[in-house]
């Protein structure tokens, strides 16, 4: 029976060690030192014992019974002391340890994700001066001297033949001037305007000009690619319309409308009641052009198209005054 | 332009809504911008009578009036000096929106409430001809004189504004259709119905206008065509009324029939025709000649002009009476007591009018039709459809013939058109048959055909239609661009070789994840700011203001100024970037496939930081930005790019906008430079805490970078750390230290960084701590302790001989 006493004590001793929390503590309580615990079993056997062991056996079971207390008293303290420490010290409501958060600026996102588009369909890159000379800005474009379309653009001037440029056009005659055919690029880019800044004119914008010039390039064609921009990029179920219109350098001449969506084509505010919005002109490349570039009219046709990002931006995110997106107020520019 | 529906009914039947019109004329490339129902303006304005005025109890200058307006008698605070009882005039009730505030500078519209005036409720508004827009006295209000009018009855009834106006913008191209003829024509070929030109019928007197008049053309090329006749005996009155409201609907102030009679051909026919005072014509002669330097003139409008060398003018036998085709002039003008006119119908060169008008800064509807290319065959018609008006108006006498002087009749043009060209360009599959038809439709004459194409003759009202492609253009507008199909069957094309990485987009990604925001300013700013420079300027000819008359040569102040503002609005802490190009005058730049001659462009990037440092956080202090924020960035940005040739240089030599400089190189090219901007500078910005900034040039700094990378094998060997602590006298510069740290370990040192700097209390007071980490790693062996202390005591031997350095121990 001493035997038995000295083995559940090593078992007790084991059992202690591995209570890692409140958990184990309850079960080596229940295992013990409750009325049906092992302990209680034991003080059960003395009356199966011989008469004269019987003191000697209920004074080694008395003293099993203090230490099994003991110790469970002990580590129910310590127990309690851990989970003391971690609710004290450590509240993990406290805010995390951050860094500032930057932002790119709007146009800087709706120029990527036209870019994203247009070179998924094949377009290059390509760039030009925003100095630019009168012959690249109008004269190579179809602009004659003196003729009246030269009114549509608002110009400033740096010299007589030197200007800011009013459109990403002439990037077109500069490319086609070092490439043969086929070409299909993509130009964005800062343009200027000599008009008074006000909530809806600012005097320069950005633009993103596309001109494609192979053999066999339709009109049909073109409103396929744009089509195909649109929808990537204003959704899929949008209705559209191309209508007449003019540009020098383009002929047949289009601007494309999509159905506002601000009022589902009901005609509200934005879209001065029509239900349309404007969101790009285009057209087929006007023969006229191509003899600035010594490329053939006759065996070359091609499109080119351009929109403005300013515009693009602030339909798409509902921002009713241009000059937001140049004063950049932070409150501002952490809203896209 | 503005377009009247009513007018436009005269010349062909329309039977849809205002609103399919609209559309139907916006997908022929006549984009209607607005659709203006007139009677909307005036939608609750009635006509009222005062039955009663009496003095207002406490305002001495406003009286309150009961006036009848027909259902009901209403109360009305007034403050205008002709108000009277038995008086019909024009009420705005509670919600009509008064077109224009004569109390507002601007003029701006305002709707009417309903408002309580010293204590006496007003129910509406007594208006004056100003605030109701139509005219411009604004003195009292507007007294109705006639007498039958019933109180009750609405403006817009009694103004007869039962029309619709549509603003359609007119491209360049389409001078044909700045009238209402040329709408006309384009909707019958819409609709497939029959445009009715009027029919004119005059009555001519005996007396021939070849003797009542001579005209001689000086410059025939400027003025191909000259047509006159003359009236004698007109009445000159206010038009009546039906005349009056075609001209306000399409925005023309009457001013009397006969100056009316002319501006209605205009928008009718849209030839321009100019009325001249017969009898202050000296000698009844017109001389069409150009001006000289120096020759003074009063047009119309009552401006002196200073006329230039080669402008066009319409003279009598002693001086000039026009400046032609843009404005008449004060000295042969229509007015009450004229009795005779002629009338002019000419044809002038579009360049010439166009040359005009910029040089007199003039623009007129008559220029804007000559600049855009009028019809010079439609002299005669216009001038006798204004004679004719004239004549209905005034029973005035119209003399016998014309003078037409016409030498060079201008024919029309004949442009053959390949079948195949038109669906080449268009990718469409269109016959002769439809393409005939459809050019037909706008009078454009078919003359015959051949195996290849059509001829056609193209009316001189058109002088857009000059080639293939220009008719072919017009195929496809009335076509229908949208009932072109799509079709897409371009090939894939590639480029020489597929360009991954957009060096720019990817400095923008990485200044954006690590805090920065991205800015995007003007590139216009003042001298003042771009003169801060040393190099050479671009400067603009014709500025919007002075705040914007250059191009920036740093985009420091532009930075600057958005952190004013931010600051403003209590964002203090600023962490920003911003790419884009600057700009300067440079004799050394040849013109090139990306340059304009003389003039530079570089790509920069500029960076800003100010206030604390990082995110405000508990369990660490907050520090102010400096110098190493930004230049802890620089040397990051050149990590990410792999560049590791950089060195910074401090930098002694002054800049202009800032101190503290550290010049930023790269295999000994300057690429940029870090600093801190003067305070003298953030004064003229109104800014009170620091700002530290680095301007990169992009342009250079890309000509580093190489994305083609090689594997370098991973060390086989084990590295070996060893820290080391050096006293030296603080002025002597960490970076000698290093280097002549990496002098002395030679090969074996692998890395270095310096973790500590320590000045203070245990070590002597000019002196300064600084402690090394320093990486040893061989190539071929694992190094030995011994291999290893030996680098590091030669290392303190060098130092100590160099800088009298110490190990701290
Ligand atoms: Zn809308």
């Amino acid at each position: 029976m001493l035997e038995k006493i000295n083995e559940i004590k090593h078992q007790i001793e084991q059992d202690i060690v591995n209570i890692k929390n409140s958990n184990d503590l309850e079960n080596f309580r229940v295992k013990y030192l409750s009325r049906k615990g092992i302990i209680s079993e034991l003080y059960d056997l003395i009356k199966s014992i011989p008469q004269d062991d019987r003191p000697s056996v209920g004074k080694a079971i008395n003293e099993l019974k203090i230490y099994c207390q003991q110790v469970f008293d002990n580590k129910k303290q310590e127990i309690e002391n851990l989970s003391n420490i971690i609710t004290e010290q450590i509240d993990l409501t406290l805010p995390g340890r951050r860094r500032w958060v930057g932002s790119l600026h709007p146009l800087t996102k709706t120029l990527k994700e036209i870019k994203f588009i247009f070179q998924k369909m094949g377009f290059d890159i390509a760039d030009g001066p925003e100095i630019e000379e009168d012959y690249y800005n109008f004269e190579a474009l179809n602009f004659p001297p003196e003729h009246p379309a030269r009114d549509m653009q608002d110009t400033f001037f740096i010299s007589d033949k030197i200007l800011l440029r009013t459109h990403t056009s002439p990037v077109q005659i500069r490319v086609m001037e070092r490439t043969t055919p086929p070409v299909r690029v993509i130009i964005p880019g800062r343009v200027y305007r000599n008009e008074a800044i006000s909530a809806r004119s600012y005097c320069l914008f950005h633009q993103v000009e596309g001109l494609y010039v192979d053999e066999g390039v339709t009109f049909s064609e073109l409103k396929g690619t744009l089509v195909a921009f649109a929808k990537q990029f204003f959704g899929s179920n949008l209705k559209y319309r191309f209508r007449p219109s003019f540009f020098p350098f383009t002929e047949p001449s289009a601007e494309m409308d999509i159905t506002c969506f601000l009022c589902n084509g009901k005609g509200c505010r934005v879209c001065k009641q029509t239900g349309w919005l404007e969101i790009l002109g285009c057209g087929m490349v006007d023969p006229n052009v191509y003899k600035y570039v010594n490329y053939d009219a006759e065996k070359y046709t091609g499109y080119a198209f351009g929109m403005g990002i300013e515009r693009i931006t602030m339909l798409r995110y509902g921002i009713d005054d241009i000059r937001l997106l140049f004063d950049n107020d932070i409150r501002f520019l952490k809203q896209f | 332009m503005r377009i009247s529906l009513n007018w436009l009914k005269n010349y062909v039947n329309i039977d849809v809504s205002p609103e399919v019109l609209a559309e139907k004329l916006t997908n022929v490339g006549l984009e209607v911008e607005s659709i203006d129902y007139l009677g909307k303006k005036y939608d609750k304005f009635l006509v009222g009578k005062i039955l009663k005025v009496d003095k207002h109890p406490n305002a001495d200058k406003l009286t309150v009036c009961k006036v009848d307006i027909g259902s009901e008698i209403i109360d009305i605070v007034c403050g205008a000096p002709n108000v009277a009882e038995n008086k019909l005039v024009v009420v705005g009730l509670v919600g009509a929106t008064i077109p224009r505030n004569q109390h507002d500078t601007d003029s701006k519209p305002f709707t009417l409430k309903r408002a309580n005036i010293r204590g006496i409720e007003s129910n509406g508004m007594i208006c004056s001809e100003y605030e109701l827009d139509l005219g411009e006295d604004k003195s009292g209000i507007l007294i109705l004189k006639d007498e039958k009018l019933k109180a009750g009855t609405k403006l817009s009834d009694y103004l007869g504004l039962n029309d619709v106006v549509f603003e359609i913008g007119i491209t360049p191209n389409r001078p044909d259709c700045l009238s209402h003829l040329g709408i006309a024509r384009e909707i019958a070929a819409i609709f497939h119905v029959k445009l009715k030109k009027p029919k004119i019928k005059i009555k001519e007197s005996k007396e021939l206008v070849t003797f009542a008049a001579k005209v001689y053309i000086d410059d025939i090329d400027k003025c191909p065509r000259y047509t006159a006749r003359v009236l004698r005996n007109v009445k000159v009155e206010p038009s009546p009324q039906w005349l009056q409201n075609y001209l306000n609907a399409v925005g023309i102030r009457p001013i009397n029939n006969i100056v009316d009679v002319t501006n209605y051909v205009l928008m009718e026919i849209g030839h321009p025709l100019h009325a001249f005072d017969y009898d202050r014509l000296k000698n009844n002669t017109i001389k069409v000649r150009t001006a000289k330097d120096g020759e003074h003139f009063v047009t119309l409008d009552g401006k002196g002009r200073e006329l230039k060398e080669g402008i066009l003018l319409i003279c009598d036998d002693e001086k000039p009476v026009a400046i032609a085709g843009v404005m008449g002039g004060v000295n042969s003008e229509i007015t009450e007591t004229t009795k005779n006119i002629l009338l002019e119908s000419a044809y002038f060169l579009p360049q010439s009018i166009r040359r005009t008008s910029k040089l007199l800064g003039l623009s007129t509807d008559a220029s804007q039709r000559f600049e855009r290319g009028a019809d010079p065959n439609i002299t005669k018609y216009a001038i006798n459809r204004a004679a004719e008006l004239i004549q209905r108006l005034t029973n005035a006498k119209v003399l016998l013939g014309y003078i037409d002087i016409y030498p060079k009749p201008i024919q029309p043009k004949k442009i053959f058109l390949n079948t195949q060209k038109v669906n080449r360009t268009l990718g469409t599959n269109l016959t002769y048959y439809p393409i005939k038809n459809l050019l037909q439709k706008i009078d454009i004459k078919f003359l015959k055909r051949n195996k290849i194409g059509l001829w056609f003759e193209v009316p001189t009202f058109r002088p857009d239609l000059e080639r293939d492609i220009d008719l072919i253009e017009e195929i496809a507008r009335l076509y229908g661009y949208d009932n072109i199909e799509i079709k897409m069957r371009s090939p894939i094309l590639f480029s020489e070789q597929a360009n991954f990485r957009d060096f720019e987009d990817e400095i923008k990604n990485y200044f954006f994840g690590r805090g920065y925001d991205e800015i995007i300013t003007n590139s216009l700013l003042s001298k003042e700011m771009a003169s801060l420079s040393k190099d050479e300027y671009v400067e603009i000819l014709n500025p919007i203001s002075r705040d914007m008359a250059t191009m920036r040569t740093s985009m420091l102040p532009s930075i600057l100024s958005v952190i004013k503002n931010n600051i403003y609005h209590q964002s203090k802490n600023l962490n920003l970037f911003e790419i884009g190009k600057v700009y300067f005058k440079d004799s050394s730049v040849p013109r090139g496939p990306y340059t304009t001659p003389n003039y530079r462009e570089e790509k920069r990037i500029i960076l800003a930081k100010t206030g604390i440092s990082e995110c405000p956080h508990w369990s660490r202090d907050e520090r102010e930005s400096d110098i190493f924020d930004l230049k802890g960035e620089v040397e990051d940005l050149f990590v990410m790019l792999s560049l590791d040739k950089y060195k910074f240089i401090s930098y002694t030599i002054d800049r202009t906008l800032t101190e503290m400089n550290l010049n930023i190189m790269y295999q000994n090219v300057e690429i940029g430079y870090i600093g801190k901007v003067k305070k003298e500078i953030l004064e003229l910005f109104d800014i009170e805490q620091d700002v530290y900034v680095s301007d990169i040039n992009l342009d250079i700094l890309k000509s580093f970078v190489n994305y083609k990378r090689k594997y370098v094998p991973l060390p086989l060997y084990p590295m070996v750390i060893r820290d080391l602590a050096f006293i030296v006298d603080k002025g002597i510069s960490v970076e000698k230290l290093l280097e002549t740290i990496k002098l002395s370990a030679g090969e074996l040192l692998k890395d270095i960084n310096l973790f500590d700097v320590y000045t203070g209390e245990r070590i002597a007071p000019d002196k300064k701590s600084c402690a090394f980490t320093l990486q040893f790693q061989s190539e071929e062996k694992t190094l030995t302790d011994e291999e290893v202390t030996q680098v590091v005591e030669n290392i303190i031997k060098v130092m100590n001989e160099k800088y009298n350095a110490t190990l701290r121990k």
